[in-house]
């Protein structure tokens, strides 16, 4: 039983150190940076998990299509560490600098925003694990 | 004494013009390599401010300046400028267009070029101005990115290989 119950934690280990890596991929591998895109719009949710925050960004389109567009940040102690809090993000309009994903979606990898109302602008200057 | 004023003074003549030709037309060819700890921070690790190549490769001939600009995991870029600055097209990665200029200005080396390519968010132009210097070891590219009217610029070294 004690084994058996050994086994269970290091496959639980194994599993959550996977889910870990996939969630801190590396720029390259998810972004193109031969894309590099500037958007402008409100925010309408926010993901504020490590290892990295999520804005998800309506943005009106010059046809009057909008589109939400989720929008990879730094992680939280990152964003805090430059005067961010969570209540700062929901309803704001945004400007967004960053690389398109590759795969088409309207993903984005934020290299820098700025919240347009509350003047608070965000460089990520994350280094490479 | 006349004869050594003259002579020096055709000498130092020479020299200058030598050292005239030699500063207007630098050579840049090449492989160069991204030395990251030499370069704006903003352009290293996770989420770069603008995107440089890992490494250059520079063929650099009378009329002609071949690029080929690689990085990790990402579609290479490569060009074959004509040096006096008529526009040709850049080889992008499939679903970018994207053509260019290039001209040697003094001892820099001055690329302009328009990207285009689709997005959800409808079409996208950026442009880019690469400005190139160089000493016998080190390159170093300043690389202005303009979009939707806002500007920014960082600088890269690379280190010849």
């Amino acid at each position: 039983m004690r084994v058996i119950l050994a086994l269970g934690r290091i496959f639980v280990g194994i599993l959550l150190a996977t889910l870990s890596l996939q969630a801190h991929h590396s720029f390259s591998a998810t972004y193109d940076g031969n894309k590099p895109i500037t958007l402008r719009g409100k925010i309408v949710k926010l993901g504020w998990q490590n290892p990295h925050a999520h804005l998800y960004v309506d943005v009106t389109n010059a046809d009057g299509k909008v589109v939400t567009w989720e929008v990879e940040s730094a992680g939280p102690t990152t964003l805090m560490k430059q005067g961010l809090r969570k209540e700062d993000f929901v309803g704001q309009e945004v400007i967004i600098k960053g690389f398109l994903a590759k795969d088409g979606t309207p993903t984005v990898n934020a290299s820098s925003f700025t919240l347009v109302e509350a003047k608070k602008e965000f460089v990520n200057d994350e280094k490479a694990p | 004494m006349r004869r050594w004023t003259v002579a020096v003074s055709v000498a130092l003549t020479l020299g200058a013009q030598a050292i005239s030709i030699a500063q207007a037309a630098p050579d840049f060819s090449g492989t160069w390599r991204l030395n990251q700890a030499k370069s704006s921070r903003a352009i290293v690790g996770n989420t770069p401010d603008i995107q440089f190549a890992s490494q250059l490769e520079v063929k650099q001939s009378a009329t002609d300046l071949a690029i080929v600009a690689t990085s990790v995991r990402q579609q290479p870029v490569s060009a074959v400028y004509k040096l006096d600055g008529s526009k040709v097209n850049v080889q992008a990665p499939e679903g970018i267009t994207e053509s260019g200029e290039a001209k040697l200005n003094g001892t820099t080396l001055v690329i302009t070029s328009r990207r285009s390519f689709s997005s959800p968010a409808g079409d996208i132009v950026v442009d880019f101005k690469e400005v190139w210097t160089r000493t016998a070891s080190e390159l170093t590219v300043e690389k202005t990115r303009t979009q939707s009217g806002d500007s920014s610029t960082q600088k890269a070294v690379y280190d010849k290989l």
